[in-house]
């Protein structure tokens, strides 16, 4: 009996030891911007993976342990992001690494993370290309790409404003051009028409120079793909001149965000967007993860802070399904990985590291997000254009 | 008073002083397998090269220049292009991207020379925002998200600029010969012309000199200098974004150059390594740096105008006098 | 006919008259800068700061329950306060060395860093906005125009007359004139010159707190705000002549006219590059601007 015991400690002592020595905490870098003109979408995200840490850390952690995020400011600037990433990745010695908000800093810093062996997942960037022509196998993305948003918002205008007449006004850079042109193809396919389009510079003060052509186009439906202060400004200058009255008012998801939400007021009123998340989403899931979210932070969470809360989770059951850290093993589990979210289930797609999910027809309403029509996954989702691995 | 040959001694001292210490910075890095720090050096040495540019124009010829990113955006672009879609060649990058600088150098140089003072830094800081702009839209350069993928450049066979510690030592050999270039630049003739522009233009047009002609050769001088330190920089991250060319690039470049010591070429390399490490560390612990970074700046504009080298070359100089006297003084 | 008459009035017209209210921001800046240049030889790349200051103050005494109209007045006496502290304590530092200019732009771009970054320290990263004071529209030519916009035009141009009675009509403006033409001359006549250069600049600074509460009903309040006119600003100042109020002024309204007419025909998007091609040809041909210097004029 004796005997037994002791070879059975000494079997199982190397096995302790190697366990002990993984007991550290998960590191995990998040490299956002915290300061610039970003710095609210930062925030978010800084709140979402905050309070997801905390819930998995008081529910045990990841097997057995705990996360611990590492915080670095990449001021929205990809030269910037990819030095953090770099000191977080050879200094810090993160497992995983996300946080990076606009497109070019998620292309650069995928880039260290393959250089680092490691696995980053962006929950903001939602140009196509990330997971499309520019795909890399050591990147993933949790929200909702640009086409995503685009075919939810179509399909609601197609069901609701058949046959339309739309003006699209968009920023002028590639981005702000390729959004709407995506809606556009989207939206004509579906028999409406496009009546005028103007670009106006980012940054623009003064969108009154378009109002004229704007007025005399008579469209049903206009679309703008601007965002942050741009939209504060047109959305209330449209309200000054009354360009609103008896027009449906739709854009990008990035167009109106809880960041410019109060500075824009009722302007924004009546605005629909396709986006993948609204803090109305009527789940248990959701109500809870709203209310408390509310409590710690004094704000209600947007699509970013959900998105960002969800990536630890993701990244929990994948390292949970592969039983370790290492990249490659968590890289296969990460593969047509399933996972709750506060806006349902998610789906890893395996051929471009793309989530799907449902998305949203969103109304602005006296400062809320009320559902108005949802796209199902695999309608919303497009084709797989990712051919790098 | 400015005993110029202590005061070059000093400042060569100082110059060495840097150099040895970033050989033995390299040495540690090396044992110690690090990869960050040399390659954070790296980028401190390569936004060294711009502010050296910057130098040149303000310390030298007494032209501020608000806009000089551009250049070093535009060799980082030409060389990220020619690595990714020619040939990944150290020289041929470099050299492709000298031609590119010298061209781009030539004409901003013909549209800015003519302004003076305050006029010629918002000609150079429209001229920045005015290309930043072109590029940041266009499609084929990546638009926003600039161009990932540059591949390693090879310098020699066996030699990558993936390795940390030899592009370590390559950047810092090429940053040394422009330093050593410009140094003796500035000791000849041609420089003595510059020096005096700075001092007094116009009576310098009295003594029958064509200035235009020394501002514009200063002007594509530092565009040069420039373009090359860009063209490092997509060798060291793998990747290019208008950014590059953005008024964050130039502003601190100028920040780096007073925080050093205008005019003394060295300072601005100093300026260069200190506060690349500081921005790194300060934004560490603080989302504010930006404040950190420009009360700095002001306390030295207002306090200390001839930045670090200003600060520490009197100094060094009380001491080699003194040494020198004493010296002198023993029979 | 009828075509072009129409085409006259529902389209060139308002758009003329919108870039009349854009003309008015940017007068309104210029001029401060114009005056900060023109007497005190002080390049002022803060200028912009002091604008978003101003539309933050008037977001504060909003918060604080103030009407919009006390705002009004009270964010200029308060902005030249500061104005007055900032030329006193931080500007006289550099102010006695010869590399005057280079080194108040310097000052001031350090400046402008860090007080973008209070801003948003204390104000939040977020946009805010304040309520039209003047909702509503009218119709003028047949087209709508916002109450509030017609009154920022309204207003803008009372200003610009005020300040330009008061530079050249008024004994006070006499004394400023002076200092700037010979500071030796005029502190030897008795006129407290350090004094007059403090309040310059301050007013200076007043000028552009007014501007950030006058415009921020219509372009909102954000800390990067101080960007938005930095390079028009300076351009229009370069153009019209730097120290020149005359040419702050007609440069500003020709140089907005031109941009809104000319977004008619080609894409906005090239507004600053043509803008930036002006400035340089102006430069290049006729550097002293449209009207040369403060003191000459």
């Amino acid at each position: 009996m004796i005997m037994k015991l002791i070879t059975t400690l000494i079997a199982t002592t190397p096995l302790s030891l190697i366990a002990f020595a993984q007991m550290g905490p998960i590191r995990i870098g998040v490299v956002t911007p915290l300061s610039g003109t970003y710095a609210g979408i930062g925030q978010q995200v800084k709140w979402g993976l905050d309070m997801a840490a905390k819930e998995i850390n008081a529910g045990g952690g990841v097997m057995g342990r705990q996360i611990e995020l590492i915080y670095e400011d990449e001021e929205a600037n990809p030269a910037v992001a990819v030095q953090k990433a770099e000191k977080l990745f050879q200094v810090g010695k993160v497992d995983f690494l996300t946080g990076t908000v606009n497109s070019g800093s998620t292309l650069a810093v995928g880039q260290v993370a393959e250089r680092n062996g490691r696995l980053i997942a962006t929950t903001v960037s939602f140009a196509d290309s990330i997971t499309a022509d520019k795909c890399s196998p050591n990147v993933f993305r949790v929200n909702a790409r640009a086409g995503m948003q685009s075919a939810a918002l179509a399909e609601w205008m197609a069901t609701t404003k058949p046959n339309a007449n739309i003006f699209y006004l968009g920023p002028d850079y590639e981005m702000g051009r390729s959004t709407v042109a995506a809606f556009k193809m989207a939206a004509e396919s579906k028999g409406a028409k496009t009546v005028g389009e103007v670009f106006a510079p980012l940054d623009n003060k003064d969108y009154s120079p378009f109002f004229g052509q704007m007025r005399s186009s008579r469209p049903t439906v206009i679309y703008t793909s601007v965002a942050g202060n741009d939209t504060v400004r047109l959305f209330t200058q449209m309200a000054e001149f009354g360009l609103n009255r008896n027009v449906q008012l739709v854009g990008a998801s990035g167009t109106v965000t809880s960041q410019n939400l109060q500075a824009i007021g009722k302007a924004a009123d009546g605005f629909v967007t396709g986006v993948g998340y609204s803090p109305n989403i009527d789940s248990a899931d959701n109500k809870k993860f709203v209310a408390a979210f509310e409590a710690a932070n004094k704000a209600q969470p947007d699509l970013y802070g959900a998105d960002s809360y969800g990536v630890l989770f993701f990244y929990k059951a994948a390292v949970e399904k592969a039983k370790s850290t290492d990249t490659d093993k968590v890289r296969t589990a990460m593969r047509g990985l399933q996972w709750a979210t506060p806006q349902g289930l998610k789906v890893m797609r395996a051929g471009d590291h793309q989530a799907m999910q449902d998305m949203y027809a969103v109304r602005v309403n006296g400062g809320k997000f009320e559902i108005v029509g949802k796209v199902a996954a695999d309608a919303a989702i497009g084709p797989d254009a990712c051919t790098n691995f | 008073m400015l005993d110029t040959s202590i005061s070059s001694k000093a400042v060569r001292w100082l110059a060495n002083v840097f150099f040895l210490g970033a050989l033995c910075f390299a040495a540690v890095a090396l044992l110690l397998g690090d990869v960050f720090f040399l390659r954070l050096a790296t980028e401190a040495l390569i936004f060294g090269g711009l502010a050296l540019s910057v130098d040149l124009l303000l310390g030298g010829v007494g032209l501020l220049p608000l806009g000089q990113a551009l250049f070093f955006g535009l060799g980082a672009y030409v060389s990220a292009l020619v690595l990714k879609e020619w040939q990944a060649s150290f020289w041929i990058a470099l050299g492709v991207a000298l031609l590119v600088s010298a061209l781009a150098g030539l004409v901003g140089g013909v549209i800015a020379i003519r302004a003076k003072g305050v006029y010629f830094a918002l000609i150079s800081f429209g001229l920045a925002q005015v290309i930043s702009k072109v590029v940041f839209n266009t499609r084929e350069l990546g638009a926003s998200d600039g161009i990932i993928g540059v591949p390693q450049a090879s310098v020699a066979p066996g030699l990558s600029s993936g390795d940390p510690v030899s592009f370590f030592l390559v950047t810092l050999t090429l940053i040394f010969s422009f330093y050593v270039g410009l140094r003796y630049l500035m000791d000849t003739p041609l420089g003595r012309q510059l020096s005096a522009i700075r001092t007094n233009e116009h009576r310098v047009a009295f003594l029958g000199f064509s200035t235009w002609r020394f501002k514009l050769f200063a002007f594509v001088m530092a565009a040069c200098v420039a373009g090359l330190s860009g063209a490092l920089y997509p060798m060291l991250r793998g990747f290019v974004s208008p950014e590059l060319m953005f008024f964050q690039v130039s502003g601190n470049a100028v920040i780096n150059v007073i925080v050093g010591g205008t005019g003394t070429l060295i300072g601005p390399l100093y300026g260069s390594a200190l506060l690349t490490g500081l921005r790194s560390v300060v934004g560490s612990y603080t989302v504010h740096h930006q404040i950190v970074i420009g009360l700095l700046f002001m306390a030295v504009v207002v306090m200390f105008p001839r930045g670090l080298m200003g600060y520490l070359i009197p100094l060094l100089q009380k001491r080699m006098q003194k040494r020198r006297a004493s010296s002198q003084g023993d029979f | 006919m009828n075509e072009a008459l129409e085409w006259l009035q529902f389209v060139l017209a308002p758009q003329m008259i919108n870039g009349l209210s854009i003309g008015v921001a940017v007068m309104l800046m210029a001029l401060g800068l114009t005056i900060i240049f023109g007497l005190l030889d002080v390049i002022n790349m803060a200028h912009g700061e002091f604008y978003a200051i101003g539309a933050y103050m008037a977001v504060t005494l909003l918060s604080l329950g103030l009407s919009f109209w006390w705002a009004l007045a009270l964010t200029p006496l308060v902005m030249a306060a500061l104005g007055y502290v900032t030329e006193r304590e931080l500007i006289q530092r550099v102010f006695h060395s010869k590399d005057r200019h280079t080194l108040t732009l310097l000052l001031t771009f350090g400046m402008a860093i860090v007080l973008e970054d209070v801003l948003k320290i204390i104000f939040g990263a977020n946009p805010v906005r304040i309520e039209t004071p003047i909702p509503g529209g009218t119709e003028l030519v047949g087209l709508f125009f916002p109450n509030y916009r017609l009154f920022v035009m309204g207003m803008g141009g009372l200003l610009i007359a005020a300040v330009w009675l008061m530079v050249y009509r008024t004994p006070l403006g006499a004394i400023v004139r002076a200092a700037a033409f010979d500071r030796q001359m005029s502190a030897s006549l008795g006129v407290p010159v350090s004094k007059v250069y403090a309040a310059t600049f301050a007013f200076g600074v007043a000028l552009a707190g007014l501007a950030g509460v006058l415009l921020a009903p219509i372009y909102s309040v954000f800390p990067t705000m101080g960007r938005d006119f930095v390079l028009i600003a300076f351009s229009v100042v370069i153009i019209g002549g730097m120290g020149s109020i005359k040419g702050a002024v007609l440069a500003g309204l020709l140089l907005t006219q031109v941009q809104s007419i000319s977004s008619l025909f080609i894409s906005p998007v090239w507004n600053d590059p043509v803008l930036f091609g002006i400035m340089v040809l102006v430069l290049m041909w006729r550097p002293q601007g449209l009207f040369g210097k403060f003191g000459h004029a």
